[in-house]
């Protein structure tokens, strides 16, 4: 029990007595520890973690395959994608050049074979061979995938007349090499399936927006409005619609919440008379400016509500979330939330 | 800790920070010493408030409409005889909404256990893995149902952000579940998440501390919890007095937030006009 309770309890506590008064000493080693050490630890124990995970991964999916359960073929992907990556990853370097280190007696057959294989002519690829001399070779500037690829390249430029030496990636450099396995599979396989995720996001944006922007009540009618406005003062459009448009707008839109209010026809014409006729006289007599009066200019309007209403909620909810983590920081320091062992 | 010892312990650290602080203060960064006072200061008040709870006063807890509903959730999927999903956000325990997530997990696999009900918690990190499951284990044994508990309910599915939304959106999908909940701290997968879920038509409960998450998660799930709601959750859950307490603890400190806002604006409104020489912003602004 002293191990599995008082421990972790008191690790807890010292650690993070440190790291929230460490900010407040200048002294370096708190400093480095707090900083970086206990980082630095956190991520061993992660890669450690890893293991865990990946074999859990692993043993749900085989079960899932075996037992035919729902859905089971995608799993055969899933298991296919992990077993690849990690041989792309761990095992296959995946990524070999060829040095052409001199040319022989028959450049031009080995330019031609340079122009089969890189993207030279076979005269530009004549030039090149040229260039060579004992210290400096040249590289074949293409990245092979396999060990069998590249050996017959490079015994087909042997055969060719010239000498030729291929050269390995380095183990670690071999994930960034371009062209390499590694990084064809990141950037042709994984890069493109993550945009696909991200790009869903553009629909779903827009059935969202129509569940929230639906009227319904007083707070979808604002939601619609402030998008409305948002949305058409960011784009070149919302600047060359005038303050004046929108002013006709609101008084007609002044009609309809009188109308509505009191169901009197009297009294909605005039109110949408007046107000017709007092933006006219006021925009006769400011000169039709298409960006004056600025709170019925678009983009101003926009970046009002953006400024003003929209930082001061977001700021309220931050100062929320700030009380919530110091309340548990506090909590988890003293020692009275202890679900983490199991209380 | 009872009053007694709390004004005491209380008191020494105040006398020993003075006498440090009369010696010259050695390696303590001054410009920030408004911050350490603040830092004590809420402490303080949390402390005070859990002992005041402790003691059995009553504490006023206001109704939060989406903690309410965890219980109709997972009795939604209880009697439609399908799945709750768990979703706890897709950083590391390093980050205190993982955290939040997982203590809010060990509830509802209370919930879970009690009736009988199919618990998946997929997760992006390992370490996360590891804590799910020993939360879901005890819930499970101190609900009296270990019986019911497998440790591959809280499994592993990949880090990458995306990779991860497909692959959850994918369970979604298989096993159609009656419940959602998303507690933790998400990135752009969240409307992806939420989507998939309503369109399944699976009753959503989110809780997360990403203010710009928080918009999706209010239009595409059935309640949000906003912020300190989600913080707050595991004391409305667990009714635990000493969270509870440090909830209460919370709000005092938010009603003095506000009135040192306000007091603030008309200082720093003297200053600019002239009639006092006290910045308020230098003191306020963290170095």
């Amino acid at each position: 029990m002293f191990w599995k309770r008082q421990i972790p309890i008191a690790i807890v506590a010292l650690v993070g007595t440190i790291t929230l008064f460490g900010w407040f000493i200048d002294q370096p080693d708190i400093k480095s520890f707090v900083d970086d050490d206990a980082t630095q630890w956190y991520d061993i124990l992660a890669s450690f973690a890893i293991f865990l995970g990946a074999l859990n991964l692993l043993k749900l999916q085989m079960q899932k395959i075996i037992k035919r359960k729902k859905g089971w073929q995608y799993s055969i992907f899933a298991i296919g994608g992990f077993l690849f990556a990690i041989t792309a990853g761990f095992l296959m370097r995946g990524a070999y050049t060829v040095n052409i280190n001199s040319v022989g007696d028959t450049p031009e057959v080995v330019a031609q074979v340079m122009a089969e294989e890189t993207e030279f002519t076979t005269n530009e690829s004549e030039v090149l061979l040229g260039l060579i001399d004992d210290d400096s070779p040249l590289p074949l500037e293409k990245v092979y995938m396999t060990g069998k690829g590249v050996n017959k390249v490079a015994n087909k430029i042997i055969a060719s007349g010239a000498s030729a030496e291929i050269i390995p990636e380095n183990w670690g450099a071999h994930l960034t090499k371009k062209d390499g396995l590694f990084n064809w599979m990141f950037f042709k396989v994984f890069t493109p399936l993550s945009a696909t995720m991200f790009a869903l996001l553009a629909f779903l944006v827009a059935s969202a927006s129509y569940r929230a922007f639906r009227i319904r009540n007083f707070e979808a009618t604002l939601l619609l409005v402030s998008g409305i406005i948002i949305m058409l003062g960011r784009v070149p459009i919302g600047s060359k619609i005038s303050s004046w448009f929108v002013l006709y707008i609101l008084a007609l839109l002044l009609g309809v919440i009188v109308n509505s209010w009191k169901s009197n026809k009297i009294l909605t014409f005039s109110t949408v008379g007046i107000g017709l006729l007092v933006v006219t006289i006021a925009g006769f007599y400011m000169g039709w400016p298409i960006d004056k009066p600025a709170f019925a200019y678009l983009p101003s309007l926009q970046e009002w509500i953006y400024l003003v209403p929209n930082i001061a909620g977001a700021r309220a909810i931050m100062i929320g979330i700030g009380l919530g983590v110091f309340a548990t920081s506090i909590r988890y320091i003293l020692g009275i939330e202890k679900s983490y062992i199991g209380e | 800790m009872n009053d007694k010892k709390f004004w005491f312990t209380f008191g020494v650290i105040l006398i020993v920070f003075i006498i440090y602080w009369l010696l010259g203060h050695p390696h303590f960064i001054v410009e920030r010493v408004t911050m350490f006072y603040a830092i004590l200061l809420a402490a303080s008040m949390l402390i005070y408030y859990i002992n005041k709870a402790k003691r059995g006063e009553k504490i006023y807890l206001r109704t939060i409409p989406g903690l309410k509903a965890f219980e109709e959730a997972v009795g939604r999927a209880t009697e439609m005889g399908k799945p709750v999903l768990y979703v706890p956000g897709i950083v590391d325990m390093d980050q205190v909404e993982t955290v939040a997530g997982v203590i809010i997990l060990g509830h509802v696999a209370k919930m879970t256990a009690r009736y009988e009900t199919a618990l998946n918690v997929p997760v992006a990190r390992s370490i996360v893995m590891k804590a799910g499951r020993e939360s879901v284990r005890e819930s499970y044994i101190m609900e009296g149902r270990p019986d019911l508990f497998n440790e591959d309910m809280v499994h592993y599915l990949t880090d990458d952000q995306f990779a991860y939304a497909a692959g959850v959106n994918g369970i979604m999908m298989r096993e159609k579940p009656a419940a959602v909940f998303y507690q933790g701290k998400f990135y752009a997968e969240s409307l992806i998440l939420a989507e998939t879920g309503n369109s399944i038509g699976a009753i959503q409960i989110a809780g997360t501390a990403s203010p710009a998450q928080i918009p999706f998660f209010v239009t595409a799930c059935d309640y949000t919890l906003i912020g300190e709601e989600f913080f707050a959750a595991s004391a409305y859950l667990s009714q635990d007095p000493k969270l509870i307490g440090a909830v209460k603890g919370m709000d005092v400190l938010k009603f003095m937030i506000i009135g040192l806002i306000v007091l603030s604006i008309f200082l720093r409104l003297f200053y600019d006009l002239g009639w006092i020489n006290f910045d308020i912003l230098k003191y306020l602004t963290i170095q």
